[in-house]
């Protein structure tokens, strides 16, 4: 096989994701920023001050790692599902079946594409929680363990981008879609600790919330940032790595099996 | 087994089936386009026409049978094969996001060329594009659309493009361009399959055609051979005068001033008027219509009745 067939495909299907969503700013990075703020403003700085969480840790600055990885898997796995359901809607999604892409270069691509718009969103939500402590609390929100926080940021992102592209390409409508957004990952989002402490869930939930993934992720984000976790980290990031693969797995199954025809 | 001096066919098709569950769209098709030709695949709606191209660009998977781009097996090496063929769906694609020049530019580099500027710069002249490189996909009319399809197909320069129906809702000064351009490539060595219901440019433009009905070939050959062995040429004999009713196999209407004849398109005129002994002072004019691919159609067609 040709040199130019390795690295060529690869690359521009990466570039065509970034340049998507860069084109639809507004859409992708901006109006996602705008939640995590008002996140932020209502029960990090309105209602956070009557919550304790951890000694010496205010509640806003326990919520800002869960925001941050929130932003993240939500726009990675935004990313890459808009991106095909888009493109099967439009037809251009055939222009990927009868081009020499392997289905490992089209699933590393857009996954990439979604982590890259995911971290995006995520250091944007940094930055606005930094405003936000600096404003509430007159300190800086530093970073506890910089590696770990970048580590558990990209297998989140890749992981939920990977998801992205098995549920577009196995969708059949745009419901099925908005079905799993909204019944599966939304509420594993949610009970996977961005807004709560493990310990102050009922022992019977406790354990229901340790089979969540999302627990892990989120858990090894806040470790990264603020060096507390309700799990230990190698435990987490062994556990998200497991997630990571078997959803890498998924999506080149999907592209065998899920339709690149149009809609 | 293939001999050293014959060239490997731009496109083999051997044996090609496909089924939909229970309906068998492809039945056991089987034929060859040659380097530098251009081959029309004809048949009604319903045919098989678009399941075959379906299956050469990899779209859909044979149910069984084997095909070959320039030597390559399109289920085995894939991604080879990919390299070296075009295709022009029957649909317009939409691209919502991207503009003309964009568009060709990830379509090369998802060939892996990555730096095509001179190719894209040459298209994009060569199709009249050039002065819409920076719009969108949505806000080029018809006509344009259809070249940008076509400049997608030749981005990377494959040795097969593959025509399916591409004049479809197309006025006639852009089809008379798009059959221009064909003829082009085929000069620069471009082997071409085609789909069309325009069978009067399918006759101008194909070297060979196959026509094909409820999924089986039934008739394959150089355009111009097919016509004639299965279509005749109608004569019409006006007369000055009114003349005596005549005798002859293939007469086929005649009034007092004039008669019509079908004949084999092989047989000449001078043979019938020899037949008929007329005295050729008495005739004012000689009308000749001669049979053509969609008189071939159609008479394969009603065969099959």
């Amino acid at each position: 096989m040709k040199n130019s067939l390795r690295w060529g495909p690869f690359l521009t299907v990466l570039d065509r994701e970034i340049s998507r969503f860069i084109k639809v700013i507004v859409q992708t990075v901006i109006t996602p920023l705008v939640n995590s703020v008002l996140y932020l403003l209502i029960f990090g700085v309105s209602l956070g001050s009557h919550i304790k969480i951890h000694d010496g840790i205010s509640y806003l600055s326990f919520l800002i790692p869960g925001l941050i990885m929130m932003g993240c898997l939500n726009n990675a796995f935004q990313n890459a599902s808009s991106s095909i359901i888009t493109a099967k809607f439009g037809g251009d999604l055939e222009d990927f079946r009868v081009a020499p892409l392997t289905r490992s270069q089209i699933v590393w691509a857009m996954s990439l594409g979604g982590l890259i718009r995911g971290l995006t969103v995520g250091v944007m939500t940094y930055l606005a929680g930094l405003l936000f402590v600096f404003i509430a609390e007159g300190q800086i929100l530093g970073i506890a363990h910089p590696f770990i926080l970048i580590l558990f940021l990209s297998i989140g992102g890749l992981t939920f981008a990977k998801l992205g592209i098995s549920v577009a390409f196995w969708s059949k409508s745009f419901d099925q879609l908005s079905a799993v957004t909204g019944f599966i990952l939304t509420p594993l989002i949610y009970l996977g600790g961005v807004f709560f402490t493990l310990e102050s869930l009922h022992p019977w939930w406790q354990q229901l919330a340790k089979l969540n993934p999302l627990l892990y992720f989120i858990n090894g984000v806040r470790y990264g940032l603020i060096g507390v976790s309700d799990v230990s980290w190698p435990m987490a990031c062994g556990i998200s790595l497991f997630t990571l693969v078997v959803f890498h797995l998924l999506a080149l199954r999907s592209l065998r099996t899920g339709s690149f025809l149009r809609w | 087994m293939q001999s050293a001096f014959q060239p490997v066919a731009a496109l083999r098709v051997n044996d090609l089936k496909k089924d939909y569950g229970k309906n068998q769209a492809v039945k056991g098709v089987t034929f060859s386009v040659k380097p530098g030709e251009v081959f029309g695949l004809l048949g009604p709606n319903g045919a098989g026409k678009t399941s075959i191209i379906s299956i050469i660009v990899t779209l859909e998977p044979a149910t069984s049978g084997c095909v070959e781009i320039f030597g390559v097996d399109v289920a085995q090496q894939s991604r080879l094969a990919k390299t070296k063929v075009g295709w022009v769906p029957q649909e317009i694609i939409n691209h919502g996001y991207f503009t003309v020049e964009e568009i060709l530019k990830f379509i090369s580099g998802f060939h892996g060329r990555r730096k095509n500027k001179d190719r894209i710069d040459y298209l994009l002249h060569r199709l009249s594009l050039w002065n819409h490189r920076n719009k969108k996909v949505k806000e080029l009319s018809g006509g344009m659309k259809r070249r940008l399809m076509i400049g997608k197909a030749l981005v990377h320069e494959p040795k097969l493009l593959l025509l399916d129906e591409p004049t479809a809702g197309v006025d006639l000064e852009l089809r008379l361009s798009l059959w221009k351009f064909v003829e082009d490539l085929k000069k620069e060595g471009v082997s071409i399959l085609l789909t069309t219901h325009y069978l009067e440019e399918a006759e101008n433009i194909c070297d060979r055609v196959a026509v094909l009905h409820h999924g089986e070939l039934k008739k394959i050959g150089p355009t111009q051979e097919l016509v004639q062995s299965l279509t005749s040429r109608m004569i019409r004999l006006h007369f000055k005068r009114e003349i005596r009713p005549l005798k002859h196999p293939y007469l086929t209407l005649q009034n007092q001033m004039m008669a019509e004849f079908s004949l084999p398109s092989a047989t000449g005129i001078g043979e019938l008027l020899n037949d008929l002994q007329l005295d050729l002072r008495m005739l004012n004019d000689i009308q000749i219509i001669e049979g053509n691919l969609e008189d071939a159609f159609r008479f394969i067609l009603e065969q099959q009745k």
